[in-house]
Formats: structure tokens, sequence, C-alpha cells
């Protein structure tokens, strides 16, 4: 009986040994991340899944990640949030206190961010987000959160700039938005812009998530005579507003969409009917970047579509300089003490990715903006700041597409 | 406008109505909160799409396919889960239907992913104007087709030995059972019926707006607020409660804006409990 309780105790004690072994024998650095793999918010969650195992691969074939003379790998540990706030932040805790991951990557939309980072804040471990803009994720003070996604409240800035410079300059704006944190950051910061543009806001109005029924809105919008109208809300809600915008005939001079025009799901469910829509994101694959992890943007986006068969998307290209920016800031910091790698962040300086140069602004939020795109012949296009390919103003009618 | 508005509702109106039948069905005929019901809406709107996107099935046409697949899903389903708990009480058929729509959607989930998807039919945009006011061909014939559902439904329910059986047995368990009706089987025909016009009124939902695998929560809410308005136990209530509902969310979402839709629905559910709570069209008990 005592050999046996001994026997049993010593194959335990090996065991454990043999897995913490393995863990030190390979040099990794765990990156965590809960994220949305089921739920309201797994079509977008994904993008970041696929992005974050593609860098993290390229890291790793690159020799991974040297700290003073030590290569590591980075390794990547994932639990599925269900696209829930409380269930996210819970299992971050579970990342940082049970796998005892080395640093945060961020989830899925900014209502999962905030709680997320509330989290990261209190065990004082770095968290990198690339799916999250709302100001209040950065308002806190949080010192150990940082975005990759431009300020919300700046989305719709550069989509009202190109129509001051149309010809005439289109009086009448409609806004619409959706009303959760990201979405309401997004409306309020789209009203002061064109209000201080000269605009004449004709419609502002904000709708519940999730809502399937625009009809009264456009119509009203129609009513006003609005000539730009802008949403800012989610694929679905886009997909109904466009549909419903076509059955009620209401054609603006452009129609603007926040998260819509740039994913394949979007055009490929609206076929024709998308084209000439507007669109706005912090990237697009016409862009061409110098990169630290890849050469440039343009190989990046081939490699991309070749294992993944879709286009990558501006959420693809934040979520891959995410894990750049630890990479550079882990060598830099020469350390895996997650104070100094903090603060190594903070200090980044114009790493070129191929998203973009990366720097950040106090707050954690990267300084950044957004680019005008139109869906030209089913792909998207940068129409503004210029990039090659005109913009089509005003959008011609339903049935001349 | 106010036109437009107007006819706004009433085009939702008749959808919604469409979506509350079988769950007001089931409801009055078994006593069953069907939790479920909006997965079944959402099967409906799947199987118009794989008929329309795998063989170009015209969703006006493939409406009958799949009301006849999801009858008998929704039959099977009855005789050989829901059937063994039919008397037990409320909170464990709740619990049971509520399984059952957790089951659907995330299977639903698995081999359909959460794309978004939407039917493209060539007619989409189509349209007629009326006194200045728009009416989307497409909403029309989805609310003329919901009228001709409730007519039929109506039929059978009042006109045929069916009917007098489903009604009987809702009215008394024991006399049905003596002037021989099989009623286990009556109740797998009831649940079949309600989800078949469930998934009658998916496929007009396809059409007019872009199908998840989890758009039916929100369309249980609906049907659940609509059932309610319209009064149990009534065939007219449905349709009542569905337009009564479709214009008053139409006028409130115009007025006060789009974010309180789902305020105004529960509203008019409270006052309606209030004033009166067996729904505008129900008889007092």
């Amino acid at each position: 009986m005592f050999y046996r309780k001994l026997f049993l105790m010593l194959a335990s004690f090996l065991l454990v040994f043999a897995f913490s072994f393995t863990a030190y024998a390979e040099n990794v650095i765990k990156l965590g991340s809960s994220i949305s793999f089921t739920g309201a918010k797994s079509r977008t969650g994904k993008l970041y899944v696929d992005s974050y195992k593609f860098a993290v691969n390229k890291v790793n074939e690159m020799g991974g990640v040297n700290v003073n003379g030590k290569n590591y790998k980075f390794e990547l540990v994932f639990y599925d949030d269900k696209s829930k706030p409380t269930e996210s932040a819970r299992l971050v805790e579970k990342l940082i206190t049970v796998d005892k991951v080395n640093f945060l990557l961020g989830p899925y939309s900014s209502g999962i961010t905030i709680p997320n980072s509330i989290v990261a804040r209190r065990y004082r471990i770095p968290m990198i987000e690339a799916g999250g803009a709302s100001s209040k994720i950065f308002n806190k003070g949080n010192e150990y959160i940082f975005g990759m996604l431009p300020r919300a409240g700046d989305y719709f800035r550069s989509t009202l700039e190109f129509l001051t410079k149309q010809k005439p300059k289109p009086e009448k704006v409609a806004i619409l938005y959706a009303d959760d944190k990201f979405d309401v950051s997004v409306g309020e910061g789209a009203k002061a812009a064109a209000e201080e543009m000269g605009f004449d806001l004709v419609l502002y109005e904000k709708y519940s998530q999730g809502a399937s029924d625009f009809t009264s809105a456009i119509t009203k919008a129609k009513e006003a005579g609005a000539e730009a109208t802008l949403v800012a809300g989610h694929t679905e809600e886009a997909l109904n507003f466009v549909q419903q915008s076509k059955e009620l005939d209401f054609s603006p001079n452009l129609l603007g969409l926040t998260v819509g025009p740039s994913e394949a799901d979007f055009r490929k469910a609206l076929g024709k009917d998308a084209n000439y829509i507007y669109g706005v994101a912090s990237w697009s694959t016409e862009m061409n970047f110098e990169g630290y992890l890849f050469e440039n943007t343009q190989t990046f986006v081939k490699k991309f579509t070749d294992k993944f068969g879709y286009d990558p998307d501006y959420h693809n290209a934040a979520g891959i300089a995410a894990i750049g920016v630890y990479k550079d800031a882990i060598e830099r910091a020469g350390s895996l003490d997650p104070q100094k790698v903090r603060d190594a962040i903070a200090k980044t300086s114009g790493l070129k990715t191929i998203y973009g140069p990366v720097d950040f602004m106090d707050n954690g939020q990267i300084i950044g903006s957004s680019v005008v795109l139109q869906i030209l012949d089913g792909k998207v296009r940068q129409v503004y700041p210029a990039s090659g390919y005109d913009a089509v103003y005003p959008m011609p009618g339903w049935d001349e597409r | 406008m106010l036109t437009q508005i107007l006819i706004n509702g009433i085009l939702k109106g008749g959808l919604y109505a469409l979506m509350a039948m079988g769950m007001s069905l089931i409801w009055g005929v078994m006593n069953i909160i069907n939790i479920a019901h909006g997965s079944f809406i959402m099967l409906g709107a799947y199987t118009t799409y794989w008929f329309f996107t795998l063989y170009g099935i015209d969703p006006f046409v493939s409406i009958l396919l799949s009301m006849v697949l999801i009858f008998f899903l929704g039959f099977f389903i009855q005789k050989f889960i829901i059937n063994f708990v039919i008397g037990a009480s409320l909170f464990i058929t709740l619990l049971l239907a509520f399984g059952i729509e957790i089951l659907i959607n995330n299977l639903a989930l698995l081999f359909w992913t959460a794309d978004v998807k939407s039917v493209q039919v060539s007619y989409g945009g189509a349209n007629i104007e009326i006194l200045g006011a728009v009416i989307p061909t497409v909403r029309l014939f989805a609310f003329l087709l919901a009228i001709a559902v409730s007519i039929i439904l109506f039929i059978i329910m009042n006109k045929t030995w069916l009917g007098r059986a489903i009604r009987s047995t809702a009215q008394d368990l024991d006399a049905a059972r003596l002037n021989g009706v099989n009623v286990g089987k009556i109740y797998s025909i009831t649940f079949g019926i309600g989800t078949a016009v469930a998934a009658a009124a998916g496929t007009l939902w396809a059409v007019i707006f872009p199908i998840s695998p989890t758009m039916g929560g929100h369309l249980t809410l609906k049907s659940f607020v609509v059932t309610i308005i319209g009064g149990l136990g009534t065939m007219m209530g449905p349709l009542v409660g569905g337009l009564s509902l479709g214009i008053v969310e139409s006028l409130g979402t115009n007025w006060f804006g789009s974010t309180f839709e789902n305020l105004i629905s529960f509203t008019i559910l409270v006052l309606v409990l209030i004033f009166k709570p067996n729904g505008i069209l129900g008889k007092k008990e």
C-alpha cells in the first residue's frame, strides 16, 4: 500500500517536472488572448485569430525574439470569450494567473476590450489590442493598454474632408450610429467634424445595436434630402441599411459605412449593389508600406491571401502589427519583465509595419488616420487620399449598377 | 411622409403576424411557450437561402419546400422529445424549448458559420409608387403571402376535421380523447404546423433582411410580444397584434428615433398586459 502511494507520488512529480522542463527547454514567450471564436463577434474575431497566428509563425520562422542574445519563440494561448465581455474579462484573469502568459493581445470590439484592459491593468501586464478604438478604452488613465486602431471619433473625418473637395460641395449630411461604445464615439466625432466643416446636419440619430429595420430612418433622411449619409454600425446592420435604401429607392450622392465595405462577406452578400458604396479604414490593401515582419504591404497581402483564401482587411493588418510591436519592444527592453516591456512599447517610434509606421499617443492609442475606400467593380479601392483610383461621385442610382 | 411611415409599418406588421402565428398556435393548443420559435424561423430562412443559391429556386416557390421540410422537423421534435414532458410544469417545457434553441443555433453556427448571408433576388430593388410613397415589391409580396398563409391556416382550423381535432384537444383533452382523437399525433401535427409557419416567415425574412444563425433570439421575442398583444386562442390575434406592433413601431421610431424600437415594443406589451391582460382579441376566461 505504502509503495503504491509512493510510486504514485513519484510519478506525479515526474509528470509535473516533465511538463515544466518542456516549457523551460524551449524558450517561449506566451501571448494570451481571450477572443470571440463563437457568438456575435466571431466573424471579425476570426480575422484577428488568423492574423495573430500568421504573424507569430512568421516571427518564429525568422528565428523568434532576441532577448539579450537568447532566442525565444512566440506561443499563442487562446480562449473563446463567446463574444461576452464578462466572460472575456474572466478568461484574461485565467490567462494571467493559470496559464502565466507573459503578455496579452486584445479581443475584438471596444465593448469587450474595456473590461479586458482593466484586468490587464490590475495585474500590470501590458496588452496590445487591435480590435477596439473607442475613446473609453484610453481615457481611463490605463498605462497597460495600447491600441492599434485610430481614434474612433476620427473615422469619418477623412470622408467629410473628401466631401468638401467635391464640386458642388454637398450641404446636407445624415449621420446614423449604433448605440455601442465604439459607434457612439464614431457618431459623436463625425457630428463634431461635420459641424466644423460647415455641413448641415439634417439627421443625427442613434439606433439600437442589431436593429434590422431602418425604414423610418431612411424615410427621414430621404425626406430631408440628405446628400451624404454616414452609417456607423456593424456588418449586419450595414447590409440591412443598403438593402432597405435600395427598396425605398434612397440613393444619396454618397453612402459611407464604417464596417462592411472592407469585408469580403459584405460584397458577396450584396453583389453588384455593393458597388460605389464608400467605406473608411485605417488601412487598405492598396497601401504600400515597408514592413518589418513582411517586406512590404503588397507581399504581405499576397502571402496572406494565398494562405487563408480571403483578402486581408484593416483588422488583419492591425493584428499583424500588434505582434510586430511586441517583438520590437521586447527586443529593445532586453527583458521579459512586464513593466520594462510596457515602457518599451510606449517608446515605440516609427516602427515600420505593413500597417504603416507605428507611434503611440500618451494614452496608448496609435497615431493614425483613416482613408476613404470605395467599392469599384466588386473590389475595395482607396479613393482618398489619392491612390490612383478615381472616386465615383455622386454614386449612380440603384438601377444603374 | 406619414403615408410612407404607415406603409412601412403595415408591411412590417404582416411579417410580424406570420412570425407570431406559429408560436400562438403551439402556445394555444399545447400550452408550450416555444422559446425555440426563432430558431425555426432561422432554419426556414437558411433552407430558402440554400434552395436559392444551390438550385436557383425562387424564394416564393421554395417557401413550400421549406415549409414541408420544417414541418417534418417540428413533427419529429414534438413526437420524440417534447411529447415526453407535455404534462409537466411550464418551467420544464420552457427549459426544454430553451435547450432545443441552443442546440439548433449552435449546430447552425457550426455548419453555416457566423457569416451574414443574404438572398439576392433579381427583383429585390423593384418598387411601386403610390401617393408619393414607395412600396418595395418584395415587402408587398411578403405581406400578401403572410395574409394568404393566415387565411389558409384559418380555413384549416375552422373548416377541416384536423382543425376541429386540434381545437378540441386545446379545449378539453379528455373529451377529445373520448371522441377518438389521437392526442399525441395531434400535438405533433400542431407543432409541425407551427414550425412550418415559422419557416414561411423565415423565408420571407430572408428575402427582405440578411440572415445569420443568431437571428432567431430577437425574433422569438418579437413573436412573443405580438402573441401577447394580439391575444391567445384566436386565429386573428397574431394578425391584429402584428399589424398593431408594426404600425406603432414605425410611428414610434419616426418620432423618437430608432434606438427606441425595442422600448416601444415592450411598452406596448406592458400597456396591453395592464389594460387588456388577455390581449386585444383575447376572450375573458
